[in-house]
């Protein structure tokens, strides 16, 4: 892949959209500015004119008034067919063309662009890769394809002449969760091997979170309630209606995004193994815990129970057991709580790939690092 | 008794195709089939392109459709011979007015199902063709006329074979085809051209739809192919 795709920022400037015999507008006054390479998810519910958004950047749709700026250029400054051959473009019902083989649906617009045969059949190989296609399905036509397969067909169709820009509109809405997710995983990692600059629309605001570098949470009208990284919305909701919209369990979605580098470790109730038991004694006693943790040079061997270090001289004599809740460097907060509670030392201990031992995590430490 | 059920009992039934009439006048069945056809296609051929353009123009103005129906409908439903009345005066006797009347009658059938066919096209279909930068021009022809063929295609059909039928009126007007073989039986009281004339007619329409079914197949591949999930 060359970088001539890679994205560039997109400034919506008091943007509004008012459909002929509607008395409210659709859209109203917004203002937003998506970041080159960033993916920005536009999300809220129906009437919230999320899509009329969207449809303004490669004009389907034309804003009333106010100004779209894409790479710095004024997209009402080139004839719209021309801009949407610059703008990949993903929708729900992903409308392949049902005359046309895969081949042909994903060579659209390099053909709309008049590249010659050669160098579209090679970008084509070169997509079918990308999106993680089996190139047996190039010679046959949509309706022979599952939902997943049609799904990533429309990618690869939207990335086909490499734009630096690509609108998702609720692309994975029609697919069951299972697929959904393993489609969202690899536009994850498409962006991260491709930096395109990517709008998604959505009403699921765990897609958003899960998806998006920054969200977009509007209302009903196109008021923009509040747009910023999903963990800053969710630590610090802007109005009620986001704190409503986030969900009940918005702690929890808060820790999915935070991992163990997020927070401060504590050395915790943890001795060397020539530790005496007196010291042992101290430190459970500070720490107000029934078991010691024990290290063999900075290597975690494990815990042992209080009671079972009666009557030994050194600390490393006693039976061990493993600590269930240890885990790598940043994993998310949310994978480490759900070990932790599972737990009979009720601690996570975080450890590196040669076992190390880095510090402790308690449940009190998670909360104050939602809080 | 009718003359010709008269004619018919007088000859008996062994000389109801003289076969040597038939061996006699081959070249001229041969020229008549070739009229016909040649009738039968640039009636449809024009009827299709003028079909094509009022489509085009119901499709593009909605409005118009109405009328535009109406009319065909109209031009549909008027007798042939009344239809060779009226254009007599204007245009004469011989192959323009023949050819006149003949479109006439394929525009409604053609113009409904490109409407239809186009209109048929899924929203979403022409919802990507847009944002992929089709202009209106390529998207129309590109995508709703390719994604209508079995529709226009069937439109063909129905009209081709029911020109076939016509062509054979238009003897009345100096043309005719096959039509002149049965008019000439007619006039005669002579069975073998009428049976002639209405059999080869019956067999160039039922070529022809065999001729529009491959040309449907060879066309739209993608209509047949289901799901293999």
């Amino acid at each position: 892949m060359t970088d001539a795709g890679s994205g560039v920022a997109i400034r919506l400037v008091g943007v509004s959209k008012q459909f002929p015999g509607s008395s409210r507008p659709a859209v109203g006054d917004l203002s937003l500015e998506i970041p080159a390479g960033g993916l920005v998810a536009l999300v809220g519910p129906s009437g919230c004119g999320k899509t009329t958004t969207l449809k303004m950047i490669n004009r389907l749709i034309e804003p009333t008034s106010g100004a779209i700026e894409i790479g710095g250029v004024d997209a009402r400054s080139v004839p719209a067919p021309e801009l949407r051959r610059g703008i990949g473009y993903v929708i729900q019902q992903i409308g392949l063309f049902p005359h046309r083989t895969i081949e042909a649906n994903i060579g659209t617009v390099p053909r709309l662009l008049g590249w010659d045969k050669a160098r579209v059949r090679a970008r084509v190989d070169e997509l079918v890769d990308i999106v993680g296609l089996d190139p047996q399905v190039l010679r046959r036509y949509p309706s022979e394809l599952s939902g997943g397969q049609q799904q990533r067909v429309g990618v690869a169709r939207a990335l086909a002449a490499d734009p630096p820009v690509l609108l998702m509109d609720e692309p994975y809405s029609a697919v069951d969760p299972i697929v959904r997710a393993h489609l969202q995983d690899e536009l994850l990692g498409l962006q991260r091997r491709l930096h395109k600059t990517i709008v998604l629309v959505t009403h699921d605001i765990d897609e958003a979170i899960k998806l998006g570098d920054r969200v977009a949470i509007l209302n009903v009208g196109g008021v923009l309630e509040q747009y910023g990284p999903p963990e800053e919305l969710l630590r610090a909701p802007a109005t009620d209606f986001v704190a409503e919209f986030l969900g009940r369990e918005r702690g929890l979605k808060r820790l999915a995004l935070l991992t163990t580098d997020d927070i401060a470790l504590i050395d915790g109730p943890v001795l060397h193994a020539d530790a005496s038991p007196d010291d042992a004694q101290e430190l459970m006693t500070k720490f107000a815990v029934e078991w010691i943790g024990v290290l063999d040079g900075d290597v975690l061997r494990g815990w042992a129970w209080a009671r079972d270090l009666d009557g030994l001289t050194r600390v490393g004599d006693a039976p061990t057991e493993r600590f269930h809740a240890a885990v790598a460097p940043g994993t998310p907060l949310r994978e480490t709580l759900d070990r932790l509670v599972l737990s009979s030392t009720r601690v996570a201990v975080v450890v590196d790939d040669a076992n190390r031992y880095r510090g402790m995590i308690t449940i009190d430490q998670i909360s104050e690092g939602v809080t | 008794m009718s003359p010709l059920a008269a004619a018919l009992a007088e000859n008996g039934p062994d000389s109801f195709i003289w076969w040597d009439w038939v061996d006699r006048n081959r070249d001229v069945i041969w020229d008549r089939t070739v009229d016909h056809l040649r009738l039968t296609v640039t009636a449809v051929v024009i009827g299709f392109v003028v079909a094509l353009a009022l489509a085009a123009l119901s499709l593009r103005f909605r409005r118009l459709y109405g009328p535009i129906t109406w009319v065909a409908g109209v031009l549909y439903t008027i007798p042939s011979l009344a239809l060779f009345g009226l254009l007599i005066p204007l245009t004469g006797l011989g192959f323009r007015t023949a050819l006149i009347a003949l479109v006439s009658y394929t525009l409604l059938i053609l113009v409904r199902n490109i409407v239809e066919g186009v209109d048929a096209v899924p929203d979403a279909v022409k919802e990507a063709a847009d944002g992929m930068g089709f202009t209106r021009g390529r998207r129309f022809v590109l995508v709703e006329l390719a994604l209508a063929t079995p529709a226009i295609v069937a439109g063909l059909r129905v009209a081709s074979v029911t020109v076939v039928g016509l062509v054979t009126v238009t003897a009345l007007v100096g043309e005719g085809g096959l039509g002149v073989l049965i008019l000439d039986g007619l006039r005669r009281l002579f069975p073998t051209p009428i049976v002639v004339g209405t059999a080869l007619s019956v067999v160039l329409a039922l070529v022809l739809d065999v001729v529009f079914l491959v040309i449907e197949r060879l066309l739209t591949p993608w209509a047949r192919r289901s799901a293999r999930a």
